[in-house]
């Protein structure tokens, strides 16, 4: 197995340093780490614009890329975060609340240096968790029939569900919206279009870049503009880097504390970078002395931005050995899956073991170059922050919109995404996380299409789905989850947690 | 009955009514059984259990711990009665003008342009349009032209317009989107109209 392990990494680091894919994992990172800094523009709508573009590569060279943009832009994001006190990138919200008072404080080089040593070593350690725990993951997923694989998807979707901001019903009530949005489109069993109301169009179904660059990218410019956000960068307070001795034992604890965490949250379905910094700094401020915490604690710094990156790359488990994609991008990366002709699922690490194996490789190199090129590059990225929003959202809008278009060349795809702009300015104002909306619309077809299968199998008999240990197991998981967030101490102090 | 929670009482509202509506549209499908699930099962069983999830959020605005005021964000009623009754008259027009399919497009397109503006502040409405307008001006306009739409229109939904800036910024965006959209990814766009 160890012997397995060594030579399996053998393979990968074989494929990712060839100078083809070094060099795509750098465009990758690069790209990442520039989109992370800015403000409004995420891995979503970069990947989505990017897919087209893959077409034309080798799978391993695509995925290393479009890998690269997402791990790349956790370490981008945190710069936003601590210099401007904007997430640059939706995982690093918690970031600010620290990191800004640190550079507030005049200390925004040891904050920056720490998030980028954090980030470096949770991605060594993703990568070797991944290496360990996705064969054997691997390994059962083959076993899984269309029962377990629902079984699994409706765990998923409860995760996603309980972990959402506010309140729970309108959570489940958004998953369910999600689910439904999914099915529009042709029903592969009777061939009937269903929901597309006589549009040729619709028969295909909406596609997911449409709904996740209306609901998060076209949403979020429109919030801002109207919030009209006014923000202070601390462009000259960047002096010396080096944290000092004191903040590198503080911190030490933080980082291995963020890293286990987000390792751990990061294979959870509906887990991801996002909530492992949630989860990271919640924990960090339960430990130790919590006095300085919003006043510049270098841990609140520490712990969120190394689990996020750890959280970054574990997503990766489900998607490789399951198929089954754990948040929006990953649901990407499923699309860049298929454009090659690959099927995700538990056979892509048997039959295409450099595929896999490079990917894993790739992550560690990128996480390397992402500590090179962020550190002394730091002034470049600062003078980016610079750019005043008024010029930024109409550059960020003209790329949206051809990403969006370049998917299949139809007008009709841009007008979609700005209904699901605005369907995304609704969610907003009326505090639905779009998140498990997302999920679920992911999950749809692929939920309907087991739900059906198994139900074949088992000839109508729905209590399959708890006789089958494995299935029985994953929906028992699923429900005791509920029942404790609907429990009412429990749900009272959720409530009052994220109404603060 | 006093609405307490604003934000619930609307949310409850689009669930129940996006519920209600995946039920009805499913009607028209065969249902099929539990062993051989017709189209119309998954959906009608979700869409029932999201118009029920909407009809407790709905309630709950009501007896909430939570106030938030009712008006939640801009709505303009008199805008989404128009929505209805142009997007009616655009879903009859296939039978009434027979032959002219422009009709039923124009009246569509004036619809959604309507719905659009019935909720939302001012920004949001130039900024949609401006990228709906981009996705249609594409192809006929060629990519220079539309990004220069793109660009204006929705810089107008901006705070503050500074009439040098976008020119400036125009001109680097039609550049970019040239040599790196055109040039560079190969993504087949004309660059002018009619070509």
């Amino acid at each position: 197995m160890d012997f397995d392990l060594i030579r399996n990494l053998g393979i990968g680091f074989g494929v990712a340093l060839s100078l083809q894919n070094l060099m795509y994992s750098f465009v990758g990172v690069l790209l990442g780490t520039l989109i992370g800094v800015l403000p409004g523009i995420g891995p979503v709508a970069t990947i989505a614009m990017l897919l087209p573009v893959t077409f034309n590569l080798s799978p391993i060279s695509a995925l290393i890329m479009l890998a690269g943009i997402y791990y790349g832009a956790q370490y981008g994001g945190s710069t936003t975060a601590i210099l401007v006190n904007l997430p640059g990138e939706s995982s690093s919200v918690v970031t600010c609340l620290d990191g800004y008072q640190m550079a507030r404080q005049g200390r925004a080089g040891p904050a920056l240096a720490i998030s980028a040593m954090g980030s470096f070593f949770a991605g060594s350690v993703a990568t070797v968790v991944i290496a360990l725990f996705a064969p054997p993951l691997a390994e059962v997923a083959l076993k899984f029939g269309p029962a377990e694989y629902f079984s699994l998807m409706v765990l998923g979707l409860v995760s996603a569900t309980v972990l959402a901001h506010g309140s729970l019903l309108k959570a489940i009530a958004m998953t369910l919206l999600g689910l439904l949005l999914g099915l529009i489109g042709t029903d592969v069993n009777s061939g009937i279009a269903r929901f597309s109301f006589g549009l040729p169009e619709l028969s295909d179904g909406i596609g997911f870049v449409i709904v996740a660059m209306g609901l998060f990218g076209f949403a979020e410019i429109v919030i801002n503009l109207e919030r009209g956000a006014a923000r202070e960068v601390f462009v000259n307070k960047v002096t010396g880097l080096m944290p000092t001795w004191k903040d590198l034992k503080d911190s030490s604890g933080a980082i291995l504390r963020g890293t286990a965490l987000g390792s751990m949250l990061g294979i959870l379905p509906g887990g991801g970078a996002l909530l492992s910094s949630f989860a990271a700094y919640t924990l960090e401020k339960k430990i130790g002395d919590t006095s300085k915490f919003g006043k510049g604690e270098i841990r609140g710094v520490a712990a969120p931005e190394s689990a996020n990156n750890a959280g970054a790359q574990t997503s990766f488990i489900p998607l490789l050995t399951l198929g089954i994609p754990s948040n929006p991008v990953m649901a990407l990366m499923i699309g860049a899956l298929m454009i090659q002709g690959i099927a995700p699922g538990p056979q892509v690490m048997t039959e295409r073991p450099e595929l896999f194996w490079g990917i894993i490789a790739s992550m560690w190199i990128g996480n390397l170059m992402l500590v090179i090129l962020n550190l002394p590059l730091i002034g470049i990225w600062v003078k980016l922050l610079t750019v005043p929003y008024r010029l930024l959202y109409p550059s960020i809008l003209l790329f949206m919109c051809v990403g969006v278009y370049s998917l299949s060349n139809q007008p009709f795809d841009v007008l979609l995404t700005a209904l699901f702009g605005l369907l995304g300015y609704v969610f907003v104002k009326l505090e639905c996380e779009p998140a498990p909306l997302i999920l679920g619309f992911i999950l749809g077809p692929l939920m309907e299409e087991n739900l059906r299968r198994a139900m074949l199998l088992s000839r109508g008999d729905a209590t399959v789905f708890f006789t089958k240990p494995i299935s029985g197991v994953l929906l028992g998981v699923a429900i005791v989850l509920l029942l404790v967030t609907l429990a009412p101490a429990v749900r009272k102090t959720r409530e009052v947690a994220f109404e603060e | 009955m006093k609405v307490k929670n604003g934000k619930d009482f609307w949310a409850g509202l689009m669930f129940a009514g996006f519920g209600l509506g995946f039920m009805l549209v499913s009607f028209n499908y065969p249902m099929g059984s539990a062993l051989r699930m017709g189209p119309a099962y998954f959906p009608t069983v979700l869409g029932g259990l999201l118009a029920l999830l909407g009809g407790f959020v709905f309630f709950r605005a009501f007896v909430s711990k939570f106030e938030h005021p009712f008006k939640v964000f801009p709505f303009r009623l008199p805008l989404l009665i128009a929505t209805l009754l142009v997007g009616g008259g655009a879903y009859f027009a296939d039978s009434w003008f027979k032959g002219a399919p422009m009709v039923q497009y124009a009246l569509a397109a004036l619809a959604l342009a309507l719905f659009i503006g019935a909720f939302g502040p001012r920004s949001m409405f130039l900024v949609l349009l401006a990228v709906v307008i981009f996705g249609y001006a594409l192809k006929p306009l060629g990519l220079v032209l539309a990004t220069a739409l793109l660009i204006v229109l929705s810089a107008v939904a901006g705070h503050d317009f500074r009439n040098k800036e976008i020119v400036i910024l125009t001109i680097v965006l039609a550049l970019f989107g040239v040599l790196v959209f055109v040039k560079g990814l190969g993504l087949p766009f004309n660059l002018w109209p009619g070509e």
